[in-house]
Order: C-alpha cells, then sequence, then structure tokens
C-alpha cells in the first residue's frame, strides 16, 4: 500500500480514538493532525535507552514493543504494546527527566508520534485538548492499576490463562521470556503452563 | 485552606475566584478511626484530601489483605479507579485514625471541569501526578529488594513508624511482618 493511503488510514484510527473521549469535528482534527510524525524502526531497535530524556508520545500503528527495567543486570518487562497502544516513558516524558527505562521494538514499528513541545504547544493552541489529555490519562491510570491489581490478587496461573486468552496471538509474535517476564511468572513456569492452551482448545467455550 | 490553595497552585495557577469555586464543591468530613470510607463493590463518590489523619487503601486476597496505599495528611486518596470509572470499587478505604477531610464528589468535580478549559487543565495535571506517582512507586517496587525498599521508605516516611501498625507497613511493602521486624535495627544505624 502506498504511504500517503497508509497515512491517512493512521489519522483515521486516530480521529476516531480521539473521538471515543472528545466530540471533536474534522476541521479540529485536521488542525492538530500536523503536529503528528511518522517513526519508524527496525525490530530490536532501542527507541529509548537509559539516561536519555523521552522527548517522544508514541501510538503504535504497526508492529510490537516492549518497555523494560534492568533490575540488577536482568531485564524486567514492565510493558509489552502493540497495534492501538500508547508507549512512552510516561515518567521521563512528562518530567522531562533521564529515563530509568528502556523502550525497545520486538518486530519492525511504525508510530505515529508526537513530541513534548508539539503536545505542550497543542494544549496551548487547542484549550478543547485539555479534556483529551486528562481522558487518555485517566485510561492510562485505569489500565495500570488494573494491571497491578491483577499482578498482586492473581495466581500465576490465573494471569498467564487471562493474558492468553485476552491476547491470542502475543504466543506467535513475542519471544516467550518477555511475556514471562511481564506476566511475573519464572520462563520454567510458563513453559509448563503452555499445556493449559492445547486443553483450552478442546472445551467447549463458557458462555462468559 | 491554605494546604489545598498550596497544593493546587503545584499544578496550575488558580485565581482567587476560582479557588472560591473549588471550596465552595468541598464537603467537610469527620469521621472516627477504623470508619470504613468505601466499601468492596460500591461506586467510589469521592475524591478525599486529607487534613487530618492516616487512610488506607487495601483488597483482600483469599483472606490476606492487600495495602496498596498508605496515605497521611495533604495526600489524595480515594478508590482511584473506580472514582475515575464509576465503577464498583476492588478496594477498600478506612481510616486508621479519626480523620478530618475534605471531599469532592464526582458530580461536582465533574462540574467543575466544566467551567472551562483552565479547570480542566488542572483536572489533568492532577491526574497525571496520579499515574506517575503509580508509575514510580512501580518501577521502586521492581528495581529495588526488600531491604532496600524498607530503608528507602523509612528515610521518606519516618512517621508511619510511629503512626501505623507494623504488619500494615510489612504489608504495604509487600514484605512478611517478621522480615519488617528483622529490618528494623537498620533504622538504629
Amino acid at each position: 500500500m502506498n504511504e500517503q493511503v497508509l497515512y491517512r488510514q493512521y489519522m483515521e484510527t486516530v480521529f476516531n480514538y480521539f473521538r471515543h473521549f472528545i466530540e471533536l469535528s474534522r476541521e479540529e482534527f485536521d488542525a492538530i493532525s500536523p503536529y503528528f510524525e511518522i517513526r519508524k524502526f527496525d525490530k530490536r531497535t532501542k527507541v529509548l535507552k537509559i539516561g536519555e530524556t523521552d522527548n517522544y508520545f508514541n501510538i503504535i500503528m504497526k508492529g510490537i514493543a516492549r518497555k523494560y527495567l534492568m533490575v540488577k543486570k536482568k531485564e524486567v518487562t514492565i510493558q509489552l504494546s502493540t497495534e492501538g497502544h500508547m508507549i512512552h516513558s510516561e515518567l521521563s516524558f512528562n518530567l522531562q527527566q533521564p529515563s530509568d527505562c528502556i523502550i525497545e521494538t520486538i518486530e519492525p514499528v511504525t508510530f505515529l508520534s508526537m513530541s513534548y513541545d508539539n503536545i505542550q504547544l497543542i494544549y496551548q493552541k487547542f484549550p478543547k485538548t485539555e479534556k483529551l489529555g486528562r481522558m487518555i490519562i485517566t485510561e492510562m491510570f485505569i489500565k495500570k492499576d488494573q494491571r497491578d491489581f491483577k499482578q498482586l490478587n492473581r495466581t500465576t496461573r490465573e494471569r498467564f490463562l487471562e493474558y492468553m486468552q485476552n491476547h491470542p496471538d502475543m504466543l506467535q509474535r513475542v519471544p516467550q521470556k518477555y511475556l514471562a517476564s511481564y506476566l511475573n511468572i519464572k520462563p520454567e513456569t510458563f513453559s509448563r503452563l503452555k499445556h493449559l492452551l492445547r486443553l483450552r482448545k478442546t472445551v467447549p467455550a463458557k458462555d462468559n | 485552606m491554605q494546604n489545598l490553595y498550596e497544593y493546587i497552585n503545584r499544578f496550575t495557577n488558580v485565581t482567587e475566584q476560582e479557588f472560591e469555586q473549588i471550596s465552595r464543591m468541598l464537603e467537610t468530613v469527620h469521621c472516627e478511626k477504623k470508619h470504613i470510607l468505601t466499601h468492596r463493590g460500591q461506586v467510589e463518590k469521592y475524591l478525599y484530601i486529607i487534613r487530618k489523619g492516616l487512610v488506607r487503601k487495601f483488597f483482600y486476597k483469599n483472606k490476606e489483605e492487600m495495602i496498596t496505599q498508605l496515605a497521611k495528611e495533604d495526600d489524595l486518596v480515594c478508590s482511584s479507579v473506580s472514582f475515575l470509572s464509576q465503577q464498583p470499587s476492588e478496594y477498600i478505604v478506612e481510616t486508621l485514625e479519626p480523620c478530618s477531610l475534605l471531599a469532592i464528589s464526582y458530580d461536582n468535580l465533574q462540574r467543575l471541569y466544566a467551567t472551562g478549559y483552565h479547570m480542566e487543565r488542572m483536572g489533568r495535571l492532577i491526574t497525571l501526578d496520579w499515574l506517575l506517582q503509580k508509575e514510580a512507586w512501580e518501577h521502586e517496587r521492581l528495581q529495588h529488594d526488600p531491604r532496600e525498599r524498607f530503608i528507602r521508605f523509612m528515610n521518606e516516611n519516618g512517621d508511619f513508624v510511629q503512626r501505623v501498625q507494623q504488619k500494615y507497613l510489612a504489608s504495604y511493602l509487600n514484605m512478611k511482618p517478621e522480615t519488617f521486624s528483622r529490618y528494623k535495627h537498620l533504622l538504629r544505624n
């Protein structure tokens, strides 16, 4: 598909996403859209390194990226994101301070990104986006809290099954060690739990 | 209400008139210790600012209480996801000391946002601050082992040792009460 068509498609996705949160006319969105930029990265590329200040808020249009911390030389994956998700270092981006985490692509990735300066400019020029910003931050907060809650409240097995049911394609797309780290499950345990998926397929799905 | 004025001005400069408007929407709540502000399954109606006292937020994992927030003077507290989404709360919010609180209802907060972009901005920046605190706490928990977590927390919140039961502090730091007791000698050095 040619680039122009793809770009229009991406913009349409974002337009519809924004309209979940606020009333926004086509003209209003057209005034905002030039502030976005398309950024492409190969697979296994570090988009943000430790110590760098994160300058971009990214929405993934294509591909998968992850965010991780280095804890005593071990990688701990704290976010796995695919098409339609947002990824950035919340702390580094918003406070404009050096990042303590790394953002790395897993597949080749296309981001629709907005720089920190442009976002501030947009809040100034289009005050309506204050509400949009608040709603997006609220959604991020809710998702994060729900993930924390599940990490504490669910058993390893429950976390595994719930995630695999909600994200059936990830097992093909993401190396197991990243999935295991994200779900806070030991790699050996993760391998063992995989047999549950095969069992599932033979059992009729329940209506809930 | 000097504290509240200072709190809000950390995020955005409000005029005297705007602050008046905010103040009119606040309710004062006094309650005893061990008072449950929000029950599990209830939709959180209020966001509280603590003027005096201590509040904890927790949930039950099987029969074990898991504390996810300990809030003191000038902190915001509520069952935040329930408040923001207006869905039933998974958490319980309970006072640990007699409390004097300022409360704003969900409906009043929406009315406040509707008065103009400036109030929206305040809302955006306060919600962002919540999100960043959550993020920072997640990194803190993952990057430091229990011993480091204990020392770092106690350096920042020394007064909690006197005010909060040890089992609650241990739960908040996600460690066993025995481990917590063992670490206490670290404070004397």
